[in-house]
């Protein structure tokens, strides 16, 4: 097919508002004369609250109110699956940050000032640091229900027959800690009343329609009389799909009838938003002498903190990619997921996958050394192709390029020139590691289905609606130009209307790195229906039978008489309405077997291989990323722009989470303790984009979002151990970690 | 929230003093701003008045007068990085300079505001201890010199009044057959604090070492002269094995100072190492 939009560069839709500082974040929103908010949080981990006394606080020149758990009138819990986080807490706090009082004020600083000045007495209660520990039998428990949130299993084949069958084994045990999103602008918004009377609240989200059923919960309002508006969102990676400030915006709105605004401090941020899932995995593989994986046996155990959020969508999905993108026969996952008193885990960037992929890749290095294999020939032996059966039993029917990617990165790392260490600089060590993935597209074994419209009113003007949050990756270009090449006219002749959810449909949220192919399909499946009235129409007006009709580039023609032809705005204008096509799609996936994880969790895969090449000051354990490698499968780059620009920002966050990137609840504050990547860490960066086209995909594509983070750090990883001869099992792989693996090595 | 202050901008070293004096220990000097305005966000300091001093021409000059090189306390890291004398006669410092923070910082960070913060990792306090730097420091009171290595109390603790300003820092100048160098360690290679930062300073007659001065940052609750290895080598062969023993009363002296911590079994084999590093690097360059 010879594609026009699609598959070509052009600039970002967004890119000129935002280079010349025009685009409006949460906290340039105009608004007149608001209200300000301020949280009080919790300064202990886990408490009673014995009382509040308020006085004081009211009494500051400027404050205007001070809202409690008792003010809110619906539900006061919110959450993505299991509800369980209170907005404002009534009677217990359980981390370093819960909210307990939200004050409206004047000005900023009377806000604040009366946030010192609510006095709230706390009885402590003991705190529980360790996943392991919150499960103990007399474990304290954190939630009336348990400190399990959730176990699932993937068992398939025997894997007590495997390992016996295996003729080399290895046993390690992995873990990782807390990450933060470090997305660019602390969150902020505003809310007020709307002209129809209803609370509008405008925000960075990465998704909308969420926001809206969680603010009406917790309102206790019919859907319709809340409004969510997505403002201009530098980056989620997550960490914006659970609700942060919306529901704080809302009931102060709501009871105030004015409009209010809220902007949180990075130091805020650090302390109250999700984190990524400290997992510890315990890792065995097996695999025959030829270097074949017949078993693995895996046991996960995760931290997801005070609250539930996405703790059971993580311990699903690690489970379900535990694998990795090999086909394995037998094998048994289990995979637990627990609660703590450590600030709480959410959505982030992989929803466990990059930690699990640290874990896998690592095996698969250590099974290469025992086998004496090359890391990529035991990768490529057995990696999943057409025909594979995965863990989960779904046999895999097309675009699977995790072998391509594997092959792209060979030929480079063939071509490589020998590394020698520099004999001026003998103790720097140089190494070279790969690290592979896999990806199921969109949620996991459960319906997540979008919604889309596009429309042409009879004065010319043809729009798209949907409820997409662009969140900076690029979905608001990338959906115009699925549209547009779908419809056969140019980009810039559709207007867009998106993510405010008075005006769109569900899409769902912007993760799983789905919306390129789910919401991208439903825009397909809305403009065949729009074409489809159109064809009614045009068959109407030109007195031709349907049949006879056909539709390309914008035009509906006709198949016997050549020079019949009518351009979609002519068919809108003559008939005088407006043409309407509603679109959906929900990929084809199955519920999976809550015993055996078996079933079909995701209708496509993105798959992706990284090299990293690093450099090991073994006097100090500092390493320096010099340049990787970053070959993925992405079933079609529909703006291959966006696709680098993805796996540039991948590698610069799985670089981070390598090396340095390390949250402690309650010692690290902002940016000034919490180190990322600058722009003197990051590698060198040469994307590789390998297209095996996705039958199911809109235009083929599958998803490059979470893909392009998930192999670096066990590239990094598996470099540093051919580096310095010594594996190291706990990210990150910080100074002292290094240094401590050099020396082991030096002992052995 | 900052609370208010009053905000001064004097022109003249006379009325910074001035201005100090009648504050009664409630001002704050403001050079760069990259520590203050820290201090000030997360409370930690409270001053009622602050007191611009980057106006003040005399405080912003790098001067050579006969064999000592002076650098006025507003003279920013960029500005000491890409001065030819700073680099003929004091390399170790502009080095120093060079590797601090980012762009952004170097080109508002000023020298003054480095030693007066007092951080132990202050990245131009090691080589200025090597320089033997002496600081002139002016109030309404008296005016007085003093050696760099003394004004230190503790972390974050100086020995200036509150109302005293430093004018200048000044040394002599490095001969060319000087050897000079500074090596540092942080996290990640921009924008963090040095985990460990080594200066040396020494010459080499007749393939023995003279004059060595060796000072450490990061490891100690203020940077140290490592006068034992100072000692240690003094006089000796510069051979490898000379090196490893003296890099062991480095780490000595570390332990001395700063007991025995979690963090110790990391940072002995470190310090050790890139003082040897720092030394090699002097010979070469
Ligand atoms: C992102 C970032 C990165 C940084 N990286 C580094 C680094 O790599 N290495 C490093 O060493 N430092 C680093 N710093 C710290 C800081 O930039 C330096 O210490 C800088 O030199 C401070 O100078 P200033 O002019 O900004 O000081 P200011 O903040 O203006 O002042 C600092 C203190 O000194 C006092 N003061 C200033 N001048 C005088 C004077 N003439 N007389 C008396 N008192 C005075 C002030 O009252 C204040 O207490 C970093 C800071 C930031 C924010």
């Amino acid at each position: 097919m010879n594609m026009r939009q699609v598959g070509i560069e052009i600039p970002k839709v967004d890119v000129l508002e935002k280079a010349l500082g025009e685009a409006k974040y949460g906290a340039d929103l105009p608004c007149q004369e608001p209200l300000h908010l301020k949280v009080l949080r919790s300064p202990t981990s886990h408490a009673k609250i014995v009382r509040m006394q308020m006085e004081k606080a009211l009494r500051v020149s400027g404050v205007e109110r001070i809202f409690t758990a008792k003010d809110i009138p619906g539900k006061n819990l919110v959450g993505t699956i299991v509800k369980d986080q209170p907005i404002l807490a009534s009677d217990r706090v359980r981390y370093i940050g819960d909210a307990v009082a939200l004050i409206a004020a004047r000005t900023e600083e009377a806000a604040e000032e009366a946030a010192q000045k609510v006095v709230v007495v706390y009885e402590d209660l003991p705190s529980i640091i360790h996943p392991e520990e919150a499960l103990h039998p007399h474990a304290p428990l954190i939630h009336e229900k348990g400190n399990l949130l959730l176990e699932f299993h993937v068992i398939k084949g025997d894997v007590q027959k495997g390992f016996k069958e295996a003729e080399v084994v290895v046993e390690e045990t992995y873990t990782t800690t807390w990450v933060d999103h470090a997305y660019l602008e602390p969150d902020a918004g505003i809310s007020y009343l709307d002209e129809k009377g209803r609370i509008t609240i405008v925000c960075p989200t990465q998704n909308v329609h969420y926001d809206q059923k969680e603010v009406a919960s917790v309102l206790s309002l019919p859907l319709d009389q809340v409004r969510i508006i997505q403002c201009s969102t530098g980056g989620g990676f997550g960490g914006r799909l659970d609700v942060t400030i919306q529901c704080l915006l809302a009931l102060a709105a709501f009871h105030l009838k004015q409009p209010v605004r809220i902007v949180y401090s990075r130091e805020e941020v650090f302390q109250v938003t999700s984190k990524r899932h400290p997992l510890t995995i315990r890792y065995k593989s097996g695999a025959k002498k030829d270097g074949k994986l017949i078993a693995i046996e895996v046991d996960i155990l995760g931290d997801t903190g005070a609250y539930a959020s996405y703790g059971g969508t993580v311990a699903i999905r690690s489970a379900v990619h535990a694998t990795g993108p090999y086909q394995v026969p037998n094998v048994k996952v289990r995979s637990r997921m627990a609660y703590t008193n450590n600030s709480w885990s959410g959505a982030m960037r992989g929803f466990g996958v990059p930690q699990m992929a640290f874990a896998h890749e690592s095996q698969m290095d250590l099974l290469a050394q025992a086998l004496k294999m090359d890391p990529i020939e035991i990768r490529l032996k057995n990696c999943l192709r057409v025909g594979s059966e995965t863990a989960t039993g779904q046999t895999l029917t097309a675009s699977v390029g995790i072998g391509e990617t594997l092959k792209k990165v060979k030929e480079w790392r063939d071509k490589l020139s020998l590394l020698k260490d520099d004999s001026k600089k003998p103790f720097i060590k140089k190494g070279v590691g790969i690290g592979s993935m896999w990806y199921g597209i969109g949620n996991t074994g459960i319906a997540n289905p979008s919604t889309a419209q596009m429309e042409i009113d009879p004065d010319g003007e043809i729009r798209l609606f949907t409820g997409v949050a662009d969140i900076g990756q690029g979905s608001d270009t990338v959906l115009l130009q699925i549209a547009s090449e779908a419809i056969g006219v140019s980009l810039d002749e559709i207007r867009l209307i998106r993510a405010d959810t008075a005006v769109t449909t569900d899409a769902g949220a912007t993760s799983a790195s789905r919306q390129t192919y789910i919401s991208g399909n439903a825009i397909l499946d809305a403009i065949k229906n729009l074409k489809h009235s159109a064809i009614q129409e045009a068959s109407q007006l030109l007195n031709i039978d349907e049949n006879d009709l056909f539709f390309e580039n914008g035009k509906v023609k006709s198949r016997t008489c050549l020079t019949t032809s009518i351009p979609l705005r002519e068919i809108a204008k003559r008939c005088a309405k407006i043409l309407k096509g509603e679109g959906s799609f929900d990929p084809e996936t199955t519920k999976l077997d809550p015993q055996t994880g078996q079933g079909v969790p995701y209708a496509t895969y993105a798959f992706a291989t990284h090299l990293a090449e690093v450099e090991v000051d073994t006097e100090s354990g500092k390493v320096s990323v010099n340049r990787v490698i970053a070959s993925h499968d992405v079933g079609k780059a529909i703006h291959p722009q966006n696709v680098i620009g993805q796996i540039m920002g991948g590698v610069a966050m799985g670089t981070g989470f390598a090396l340095m990137e390390e949250y402690v609840p309650g010692e690290k504050t902002s940016f000034v303790n919490y180190l990322i990547p600058t722009s003197k860490d990051v590698p060198e960066v040469i994307p590789i984009v390998v297209e095996d086209k996705e039958p199911t995909g809109p235009f083929g594509a599958k998803g490059v979002g979470e893909p392009a983070l998930i192999p670096s750090a066990p590239a990094i990883l598996n470099a540093i151990a051919e580096a310095i001869g010594q594996r190291i099992y706990d990210l990150p792989a910080n100074l002292e970690r290094v240094l401590g693996a050099v020396q082991k090595r030096k002992l052995a | 929230m900052i609370p208010p202050f009053e905000y001064k901008i004097p022109n003249t070293i006379e009325e910074t003093c001035d201005l100090l004096w009648k504050a009664k220990g409630k001002a704050k000097i403001i050079a760069g701003g990259t520590d203050l305005v820290i201090g000030l966000r997360n409370g930690d300091q409270a001053p009622s008045v602050i007191i611009d001093i980057t106006r003040i021409e005399q405080l912003r000059k790098i001067e050579e007068k006969n064999s000592t090189l002076s650098i006025g306390a507003t003279v920013t890291h960029s500005e000491i990085a890409s001065s030819p004398s700073v680099r003929k006669y004091g390399k170790v410092l502009s080095d120093a300079a060079s590797e601090i923070g980012s762009p952004q910082i170097r080109n508002v960070g000023t020298i003054g505001g480095n030693i007066v913060n007092a951080s132990p990792a202050a990245d131009t306090l090691p080589p200025l201890m090597v320089l033997n730097a002496m600081g002139r420091v002016i109030s309404k009171e008296e005016e007085r010199q003093v050696p760099l290595a003394q004004l230190f109390k503790g972390p974050y603790q100086t020995q200036l009044k509150p109302h005293e300003l430093l004018v200048q820092i000044s040394f002599q100048k490095l001969h060319p057959e000087v050897k000079s160098s500074f090596v540092r360690l942080a996290r990640r290679d921009a924008m963090a604090i040095a985990r460990m930062n080594v200066a040396v300073v020494f010459q080499v007659e007749q393939s023995r070492i003279k004059d060595i001065r060796i000072a450490v940052g990061s490891v100690t609750p203020t940077p140290q002269r490592m006068s034992g290895a100072e000692t240690f080598l003094e006089g000796e062969k510069l051979e490898e094995k000379l090196l490893k023993k003296a890099s062991l009363k480095v780490s000595e002296t570390m332990i001395r100072q700063s007991g025995i911590r979690p963090s110790t079994s990391y940072k002995q084999p470190v310090v050790e190492a890139l003082f040897i590093r720092a030394m090699k690097k002097a010979l070469e360059e």
